[in-house]
């Protein structure tokens, strides 16, 4: 018998997709209760909702992380921190959500009920609501047990204006934490290469880290380094500005748990996905302001001024502790799939 | 990285009035020093030069070809350490060359990052044969000897390609062209098999040594060391990892390897049989030696234990020509598509060389 409710069963079935009467009992008992909000109608073919006044930001995503439990979240809570962050790195407020999912025949309802209550309680969080959603199951082998694809609405104060176009060179690069955990902390979830280790992911909305700096005049441009990490952010910023991007190794914070892994295994955290940082670049005159903003919360206490955009080199260049300087390749060969 | 800085300007207050070359055996040494950009806050006339120290790079084609011909046709599960999956064979256009390529193609391949991993995974599956490609220096095969010494189930196998470092070393000062003048030895390698080993360096031609560790203190302290031994032409076996290399290395790790391990001539990928250098299974042990269990080996083909065509790998590994200089790098031959097997590996040179940013002109 299920743990949480007998009509539903153990594990999701092709029988839990097929519009039928399971369907309803997978809907209204498993994800409505968690998602329950006062715009999100099971019923309803679509939904209507109003948001407030200000630009209208859109961003969609999916997500397909192995495993799908890690320590310091899950592909639930990893899904909303994904699609709010996209928002708030742009400048925007989130406010709704929609979601689909694709769920593989043979998971267990457990598993999955826990993943939607953290998915639930990270829209919360975060203050957006699900409005709209879909289900759908997968035969088994045709799925990774679960992906998710999200739509994020958002607004944001007409005129704002951030973006890689309104970089200048002298500017600064700050980062709101350690980069990589998350890469490795999933990573050590899969229990590969046998290690095992205390990383915690470091999924988490970011909109208090961008909240912060949005009144300051000096704010140019914002991201979230996930996939590829803070290298692939760096070169981005190079490509689209055709300025050289310097970054100063010793000032990149880490964790050491997650540096020892990547030492280990070969690996490179400047590459490392993270799931709840921001790398903002802003004017000389305010970074230090930023700094200290960022300082100030919780999810920026590790924060620092990692780096600056030059006039006269191009690409990125790493400045080594010793003095030495090295540039910085793009990601080539995939170290680790999945991750997001 | 105050220490290292203090090295750094001692190196920089020695009067140095020539050019000196000096050979890092260890690939671990090559990453680290180009991941500090070592080489750009050097003096000039201090030339770092890449040695053989890549077990990837070294390891014979034939043996790659050999695994690959199990894992495809053995019906075996094959195990390796990650970066011999994407070494290349030689094989016709639109044929399997790498190991990850067999994978691709079906067969069980899977990388591993210890020797415990091979034996959980043959533990696992006790009705199928498992067989553990190991292609490494000292370091590595230690590690697979003591796994053998305290038991493995019968249904795993050992592929060896297991090479010793210094013989090649030895190799590379015998020729009389050779135009090093001092060398920087393999920290982990000394760290098993004792620093005492590369005295010959010193005693039998006179050039300046030491053992580094792979922080910028330890490398830099080396690297100070034999510049200074070669300014006073006081050639001797410094260790500047002292706190982990004996001077007889690890006697455990030492014991298992003559245990399991006897030594004898073998072959280097594009240079060829260097005496004594290889590790073999001995007496009793060969019972593990997957070569004696299958008969599925690689069919004879064209350029075979061949470099590609215009690979220059050797040339590199030899430390006769650096990365960039091969025709190939950055071109033909990059980390996402590598020809030869120095491209492949965070030990081999070209690899390195590309990861820190080093593109060909």
């Amino acid at each position: 018998m299920s743990a949480f409710d007998e009509d539903l069963g153990d594990t999701v079935t092709l029988a839990h997709g097929n519009g039928g009467r399971l369907m309803r009992l997978l809907i209204t008992k498993l994800f409505a209760p968690h998602l329950g909000n006062p715009t999100l109608d099971t019923e309803a073919d679509s939904a209507c909702i109003s948001l407030p006044p200000g630009e209208l930001m859109v961003t969609t995503d999916g997500f397909t992380v192995q495993p799908l439990q890690f320590p310091g979240g899950d592909i639930g809570a990893l899904a909303i921190d994904g699609v709010v962050n996209d928002l708030a790195v742009a400048g925007a407020t989130p406010v709704y959500v929609t979601l689909a999912a694709f769920i593989e025949e043979g998971l267990e309802m457990a598993v999955l009920a826990s993943i939607v209550q953290s998915l639930g309680a990270a829209a919360k969080a975060a203050g957006v609501r699900v409005v709209a959603g879909d289900t759908k199951v997968l035969p088994r082998g045709q799925g990774g047990g679960l992906y998710l694809a999200l739509t994020g609405l958002g607004v944001r104060t007409p005129g704002c204006k951030l973006g890689m176009s309104q970089i200048k060179p002298g500017d600064k690069i700050l980062v709101s934490g350690t980069i990589g955990d998350h890469g490795i902390a999933v990573m050590l979830a899969r229990q590969a290469y046998g290690l095992r280790g205390d990383v915690v992911s470091d999924a988490a909305p970011v909109l208090p880290l961008t909240q912060a700096l949005l009144a300051m005049p000096g704010l140019r441009f914002m991201r979230d380094p996930t996939r590829g990490g803070l290298a692939t952010v760096a070169h981005e910023i190079a490509q689209a500005t055709g300025h050289g991007v310097s970054l100063e190794e010793a000032a990149i914070p880490v964790s050491p748990a997650s540096a020892s892994v990547c030492e280990i295994l070969g690996f490179d955290l400047l590459y490392l996905a993270s799931e709840g940082r921001v790398v903002a670049v802003l004017a000389p005159e305010d970074a230090p302001a930023a700094l200290v903003a960022w300082q100030a919360l919780e999810a920026g206490r590790n924060a620092a001024i990692i780096g600056t955009v030059e006039a006269n080199t191009r690409g990125v260049r790493l400045l080594t502790p010793i003095g030495g300087a090295r540039f910085l390749p793009e990601l080539e060969a995939d170290a680790l799939p999945r991750i997001c | 990285m105050q220490a290292a800085k203090l090295w750094l300007s001692r190196i920089h207050e020695l009067p140095l009035r020539e050019s000196v070359a000096v050979m890092n055996v260890c690939g671990g040494h090559e990453h680290s020093l180009s991941m500090l950009g070592l080489r750009a806050v050097l003096p000039k006339m201090v030339r770092l030069i890449p040695g053989p120290g890549c077990p990837v790079c070294v390891c014979p084609e034939e043996d790659i070809a050999d695994s690959i011909a199990l894992a495809l046709h053995g019906g075996v599960t094959l195990v390796a350490f990650g970066d011999m999956l994407r070494v290349p064979m030689n094989a016709p256009k639109g044929e399997i060359k790498t190991l990850a390529g067999a994978r691709a193609a079906g067969a069980d391949v899977r990388p591993i990052s210890s020797p415990q991993e091979a034996v959980a995974i043959a533990r696992a599956q006790p009705e199928r044969q498992v067989v553990f490609f190991v292609a490494g220096f000292e370091t590595t095969t230690a590690p697979v000897a003591a796994m053998l010494a305290e038991g493995v189930p019968d249904n795993l196998s050992v592929l060896l390609a297991a090479r010793l470092t210094w013989p090649a070393v030895d190799m590379l000062l015998q020729d009389k062209d050779s135009a090093l003048d001092a060398l920087i030895a393999p920290g982990h390698v000394a760290t098993v098999m004792g620093a005492e080993e590369w005295r010959f360096v010193a005693d039998t031609y006179h050039l300046p040594v030491a053992v580094a560790g792979f922080s910028a203190v330890s490398l830099l302290a080396a690297l100070y060391s034999v510049l200074r031994q070669k300014l006073e032409n006081r050639p001797f076996l410094d260790n500047c990892y002292a706190e982990l290399v004996q001077p007889q290395g690890n006697a455990k790790a030492r014991r298992w390897l003559d245990e399991v391990m006897e030594v004898g001539p073998a072959n280097w990928r594009g240079i060829g049989i260097i005496p004594a250098s290889g590790f073999f299974l001995r007496g009793a042990w060969k019972r593990y030696d997957a070569r004696q269990r299958f008969d599925v080996l690689a069919a004879p083909r064209r350029r075979i234990g061949e470099m590609p065509p215009g690979c220059d790998c050797a040339a590199v590994v030899l430390g006769k020509l650096t990365p960039e200089q091969c025709r190939l790098y950055g071109k033909a031959c990059t980390p996402m598509h590598p020809v030869g097997p120095c491209m492949v590996s965070d030990e081999g040179a070209c690899h390195i060389w590309w990861q820190a940013g080093l593109r060909a002109a």
